[in-house]
């Protein structure tokens, strides 16, 4: 199996378990057969861009999805949903470009930053958000870029940035991934904190995890790429599910202060044994290696994750039957994976 | 010289769609591109795959001439800001080009990124739908002929994929926001 | 003893969650018995795997893939923590009353706190501490979510903490064992963070924390189970900084840090207690006491120290169980738990006290005076308890929830046992010292079953204690009962400024930022510009980019 499908392997198992997973708790009014068309769709867009050959196809395959989720109806209209994937798609095909021409070295610190800032536009991050709007349909939202296809586009557009690179924007590339994945997690944690609206909250706890994959991207050691990998893991099938599985309860303004609540905050955290605890210990390793004060900065800013957590943890409000269940799944499938991490680690490196 | 002028082609056709808002001009702007991406890609030596970009462009080009807001609209009064972006992304995509990077490419470079460029601008400013799909599909062609900066040969994927982006764009059913 | 018999006390607890579990959501409620025999069963899981060898015994399942293998070790240390925990736990879980899905936390919750006891790596106790804290925060929160709790930020922090100081020694040493890091490598920096962690887990502050403020519960069935199972783990970690270290810390001057914050911990508690307004007050203090007394001993470094640390935490896990089961009303049991608790003679608190105030003397130079400050401490405590016996009730817990005879039974059981000292030193604290201090150079504490010998005394508990008890006995049943009236009492002192700063503490919390500058540092209004999907933004965002790599 190619190395860069392989990097990207648990993730689309992941993001189709997700998916199967919100099929099973959609409330009876959403049609299941168009979320699955949807989902299936997306996912069939993730299995092309991790199975690209060159980076270009996946620009290609990234356009597509593109235009396909802009054209779902939604509150949003067509143009403005389209507008920040495609500036991603831009921005990557000009740091092609610059990474391919012959020219001074700056070229390729250029192409760089063409894919550092492509990476946040396609995914959303500070300072490309994707604009929420947040009574729309998850499956038409931003959402879709964040915690779904985001990951698996991310994570196969860096693992074929590695070779187009000279060592020296690589390690600019590295840089400014660190530099955005610790502004991300400020932002993050502080909006989501302090967001009004709870569905906002959400969002921003999803590009506060997206701080902490950015960070493990840019440290060039194995154990930084093994921490993102997990906490995109963690993104797909953890807490992209339980958002799901918040919208009901969501929408009808309720909020609970249950066992399942905080365990659920637990999850949201990164506290032990979640995915998100193991993920951090290995971001802490590779800092280590790095930069202490880096590790420093990092373990500060793990602790802004609590108070976040445990107010999205209430939203959730009190599931039940199909919901309960899948919130049950996707908090033990999350304990696992953080006490024994190593078969989804070794199924990414082969 | 014919790279020349299907470097300035592109240019051309790509700010004709970033000019015109009726279906007529987004049309003759994407045929016009087309037409220097295509030349660009048989001036590289691939004739095949100019051919999949001229086919893939013309068919996106008759949708989009039978399909969006009436007429040319080329230039509408409140257009200078777009007249002076495509002017100045122009100058610089040619500065880059010619000025900035070395070797034989220079022509292809700048079509790439003018035709990158300005189309992503247009999406990005533009609130039409009809304009957005048509830039959309100028940049897929551009992204492909963009391989062939690349050392190595692409192939014929990338041309297959941009010609079927470009047609399958213009055949999306795009709707507007919902009422409420 | 087959390896694999290393996972029973940790599997044991983990099946009996499983059998409640599936019972439960099938609509029977079989969390009591089932509790019990999971902890009894952990229990008595321990006692076979260390009395039937009496030697470390290692199991290592391989790598789990964060850097850390699953290497799982019980040694003398790990069977005297098993002990503490799990021996209270398993008192409270076989007695209170609970739902299923309380039952279930509680008991995983003792699964996840052995398995930090036995997990034989830095990085494996701290995810193992981790669960354990994440479960009690859990169990708090779901039995009364308004009553106090640890803050949930503390703990993960302190476990935070441990696992990069885990992983600061795996990229150092290539190893995070316990038995494993070279010496060198216990810098500093790393036994600080440590340390911290330490203390963070266990709440060992001077001031009023968590394992004070959880007594004042309406309920006391998860406090008593959040205090078993996480106050000694922090005792725990700076036991094990001395297997690390090769018998010692790495600065002398950390040694007298340590005990100079065990005696400000022990002190603290002693002064609240002296001034609590009601009976469970004064008795929400004695576990901060107990504790603050064994930081103070185990981190001097000595032997002597050591053990009687390890015999404080025994008592205090003792008395965790007596607290939880204790009907807040005056009583014979109030009054035995009163005094087991403030360490009068003949009682193990009376004896451990003794060594510990013994091995700062031992200890020489400066550490004496934090010896004296013990004592003082000490008859702060007994001042405290005599004042007690008349408080005034605090808020009763429900009766099913209290077990009066079990709770006078422990107490008494705690003095009782004051004579055997000297047995239980040799058998229970004496082999977790050894294990840690093995190249120590400050004597060891010898003796047998009958004595306990010190480099510079000899304590003969047997015989001194038992005429002792036997003196308490007669007092009290020629004492006859004499009525005693809850009523509220004058504290002994109260600290001067300690109204201010109360007052200051209160004005730093609700400081806020001046009206005319809030538009600067509000969030809100920075999230529209942020989110709002300006491409000014967006430009400006790439320029900097570009800036910042062509600089």
């Amino acid at each position: 199996m190619p190395s860069d499908l392989a990097t990207c392997l648990p993730l689309l198992i992941a993001a189709a378990a997700a998916l199967g997973l919100a099929v099973v708790m959609s409330p009876a009014r959403i049609s299941r057969t168009a979320l699955l068309a949807r989902g299936g769709t997306g996912l069939a867009g993730m299995v092309a861009i991790a199975g690209a050959p060159s980076l270009d196809l996946l620009v290609l395959a990234l356009l597509v999805l593109a235009v396909l989720h802009a054209s779902l109806p939604g509150k949003r209209d067509f143009s403005s949903r389209l507008q920040m994937p495609v500036v991603a798609v831009v921005l990557i095909v000009l740091a092609l470009v610059f990474a391919r021409v012959q020219g001074p070295e700056l070229l390729q610190r250029l192409a760089a930053v063409g894919i550092a800032a492509g990476l946040a536009a396609c995914v959303g991050l500070l300072p490309y958000i994707h604009v929420l709007e947040p009574e729309d349909m998850v499956a038409v939202s931003p959402t879709v870029w964040i915690g779904f296809v985001g990951p698996v586009a991310a994570t196969a557009i860096l693992v074929r940035a590695r070779g187009l690179l000279s060592l020296d924007a690589g390690t600019d590339l590295g840089a400014m991934l660190v530099g955005l994945g610790l502004v991300n997690m400020l932002w993050g944690t502080l909006a989501a904190w302090r967001a009004e609206s709870s569905t906002r909250a959400w969002h921003y706890s999803f590009m506060a995890d997206w701080g902490l994959a950015l960070c493990g991207f840019g440290l060039t050691v194995a154990d930084g790429q093994a921490a993102a990998l997990l906490i995109l893991v963690s993104i797909v099938f953890g807490r992209l599910p339980l958002y799901l599985a918040s919208r009901q309860a969501l929408r009808e303004n309720q909020s609970a202060d249950r066992p399942i609540n905080l365990m659920v905050a637990a999850v949201l955290a990164g506290s032990a044994p979640f995915a998100g605890f193991a993920a951090r210990v290995l971001l802490l390793r590779g800092a280590t290696q790095m930069s202490w004060p880096l590790a420093l900065v990092l373990a500060a800013g793990m602790l802004l994750w609590l108070p976040v957590s445990l107010r999205l943890g209430r939203t959730l409000g009190q599931p039940r039957g199909r919901q309960a269940l899948g919130v049950g799944i996707v908090i033990a499938a999350n304990a696992v994976v953080g006490l024994y991490p190593l078969p989804l680690l070794t199924l990414a490196s082969r | 010289m014919i790279a020349a002028v299907a470097a300035f082609l592109g240019w051309l056709g790509v700010s004709i769609i970033v000019l015109a808002d009726g279906r007529r001009g987004l049309a003759v702007g994407l045929a016009v591109a087309t037409t220097g991406l295509a030349a660009i890609a048989w001036q590289e030596g691939d004739g095949v795959a100019a051919l999949i970009v001229m086919g893939g462009g013309a068919a996106a080009a008759v949708l989009r001439y039978r399909a969006g807001p009436g007429g040319w609209v080329v230039m509408p009064p409140g257009s200078t800001p777009r007249l002076i972006l495509c002017v100045a992304g122009g100058l610089v995509a040619l500065w880059f080009a010619a000025s900035v990077t070395i070797g034989p490419d220079g022509a292809t470079r700048f079509a790439v990124l003018s035709v990158v460029g300005l189309s992503g601008a247009r999406i990005v400013s533009s609130r039409e739908p009809s304009s957005v799909v048509t830039a959309v599909a100028t940049l897929a062609l551009a992204a492909a002929v963009a391989t062939r900066l690349g050392a190595g040969s692409p192939g014929l994927v990338p041309y297959v994929a941009a010609a079927l982006i470009a047609a399958g764009a213009l055949l999306l059913p795009v709707r507007v926001a919902d009422a409420f | 003893m087959p390896s694999l018999a290393v996972l029973a006390p940790i599997v044991i607890p983990l099946g009996a969650a499983a059998v409640i579990t599936a019972f439960g959501l099938a609509g029977v409620d079989v969390g009591r018995i089932t509790c019990a025999a999971g902890a009894w069963g952990s229990v008595a899981a321990l006692l076979v795997l260390w009395l039937s060898v009496r030697s470390t015994q290692e199991l290592n399942l391989g790598a789990l893939g964060f850097g850390s293998s699953l290497l799982l070790r019980i040694d003398a240390v790990g069977f005297a923590f098993g002990l503490i925990i799990t021996v209270p736990a398993a008192v409270l879980l076989s007695l209170q009353p609970r739902t299923w899905q309380e039952a279930t936390v509680a008991i995983v919750g003792v699964a996840a706190a052995v398995t930090a006891i036995e997990s034989g790596g830095v990085v494996l106790t701290a995810l193992a501490g981790g669960t354990a804290a994440t479960l009690a925060v859990v169990q708090l929160d779901t039995e009364d979510v308004k009553a106090p709790r640890p803050s949930w930020g503390v703990l993960l922090g302190s476990w935070l903490a441990l696992s990069w100081a885990g992983v600061i020694f795996e990229a150092g040493a290539g190893t995070d064992g316990f038995a494993a890091v070279p010496v060198a490598r216990l810098t500093v920096p790393v036994f600080a963070l440590i340390t911290v962690a330490a203390l963070g887990a266990s709440g060992l502050f001077p001031w009023r924390s968590w394992p004070a403020q959880l007594w004042s519960r309406p309920s006391l069935r998860a406090a008593g189970m959040s205090v078993a199972t996480l106050y000694p783990l922090g005792f725990y970690l700076l036991v094990r900084e001395y297997d690390i270290g090769d018998g010692r810390y790495p600065q002398p001057a950390l040694n007298g840090l340590l005990a100079g914050l065990g005696v400000a911990v022990a002190l603290g508690a002693a002064i609240r207690a002296q001034g609590a307004p009601n009976r469970r007050e004064f008795l929400g203090e004695v576990i901060p006491g107990f504790g603050g007394f064994a930081l103070m001993t185990i981190a001097l470094g000595t032997p002597l120290g050591l053990v009687a640390g390890l015999l404080s935490l025994a008592i205090a896990g003792a008395l965790t169980a007596c607290l939880a089961l204790l009907p807040d009303r005056a009583g014979l049991a109030s009054l035995v738990a009163i005094a087991a608790a403030v360490g009068l003679p003949p009682g193990l608190a009376f004896g451990a006290r003794v060594l510990g105030i013994e091995s700062t003397f031992e200890a020489g130079n400066s550490i004496g005076l934090i010896g004296l400050a013990g004592a003082a401490a000490w008859v702060v405590w007994i001042v405290a308890a005599a004042r007690a016996v008349g408080l005034p009730a605090g808020r009763d817990t429900a009766v099913a929830e209290t077990f009066p005879r079990i709770a006078l039974a422990i107490a008494a059981a705690t003095i009782v046992a004051g004579p055997a000292l000297a047995a239980f030193q040799t058998a229970f604290a004496n082999p977790a010292q050894g294990e840690v201090m093995t190249g120590s150079a400050a004597g060891s504490v010898a003796g047998g079953l009958v004595a306990v010998e010190t480099v510079s005394t000899v304590l003969p508990a047997l015989t001194l204690f038992i005429p002792l008890l036997a003196m308490a006995v007669i007092v009290y049943a020629f004492a006859g009962k004499a009525p005693v009236r809850g009523q509220a009492r004058p504290a002994l002192f109260t600290i001067p400024g300690r109204e201010t700063s109360a007052r200051l503490w209160a004005a730093i919390r609700a400081a806020r930022v001046p009206e005319q500058y809030r538009s600067v540092v509000d969030l809100r209004a920075i999230e529209p510009a942020a989110a709002g999907g300006h491409a000014v933004l967006w430009l400006a965002a790439l320029a900097a980019l570009v800036f910042a790599v062509t600089r």
